[in-house]
């Protein structure tokens, strides 16, 4: 496929418009998880719709390889998000309390260094769906990768 | 044996359809859930938490286990869909002719 779509007005309202907004709302949309409906799996849907739209956009299978993120490290992503929330499970163990209890982390210090009164409870909660977001954004774009490409040459 | 199983499962429906007809109804405000949990929730997130979402609460914080389930459900799709269709290590037997 080559030129024809070039300048076409939709193609330059997703690329100059949507996919922006979509990006600051995700992470609107996470940021403000605790006081406002959202959250990590709301917040990942959206991120993975703007990448996918910018996929969609330069929807040319030579230019995907290069340019796109690379699959490494969409796993990498992927495992990473997963991660920080089983180790900040792992870490409330390690400050003597149950599985996942946030309240024992000592996250005072974050407070102090932002200027905000939040309980540990509310930054734990915000640190896993932090890794939420990371597992669901990258695996949506994994599964939309191998869903399109081109099994014949890669 | 066809029959039999069907009897069973025929069994089985009439069993948890007659188990449905206890349960309290979704709006009913003296059901266990509404008198207990439903209170404890909202009061906790209050004074333990400080956050105005109870929906994040509880999904985040109470249900914590469930989030994390739910969280290698979604990385576990990722991974099924990443064996079955990588071609990453896959041996080229024959190359498809042109």
């Amino acid at each position: 496929m080559n030129q024809p779509y070039e300048s076409t007005i939709l193609k330059f309202i997703a690329k100059n418009f949507l996919v922006p907004l979509m990006v600051v709302f995700a992470i609107y949309v996470l940021i403000h998880g605790e006081s406002s409906p959202g959250g990590g799996f709301q917040a990942g849907a959206i991120f993975a719709s703007a990448i996918i739209l910018v996929r969609l956009i330069g929807a040319n299978t030579q230019t995907q390889g290069s340019k796109g993120l690379p699959m490494p490290l969409l796993i990498i992503a992927a495992s990473t998000g997963l991660g920080i929330y089983v180790v900040t499970g792992i870490l409330a163990q390690l400050f003597g309390a149950n599985y996942l209890d946030y309240a024992a982390i000592p996250l005072q210090w974050f407070n102090e260094f932002a200027g905000e009164n939040r309980t540990n409870r509310a930054m734990g909660m915000w640190i896993i769906e932090l890794g939420v977001f990371l597992g669901v954004a990258s695996v949506l774009v994994i599964i939309f990768d191998l869903l399109s490409k081109d099994p014949e040459n890669d | 044996m066809k029959w039999l199983t069907f009897t069973f499962l025929a069994f089985i429906l009439m069993l948890l359809l007659w188990a449905t007809s206890d349960l309290p109804s979704r709006a009913n405000p003296q059901s266990p859930a509404n008198v207990h949990l439903s209170p404890e929730f909202t009061k906790l997130t209050e004074t333990e938490i400080h956050v105005p979402n109870i929906v994040s609460a509880i999904l985040a914080d109470f249900r914590g286990y469930d989030t994390l389930g739910e969280t290698f459900v979604i990385f576990t799709a990722g991974l099924a869909v990443l064996l079955v269709l990588s071609s990453h290590g896959r041996k080229k037997k024959d190359p498809p002719k042109k």
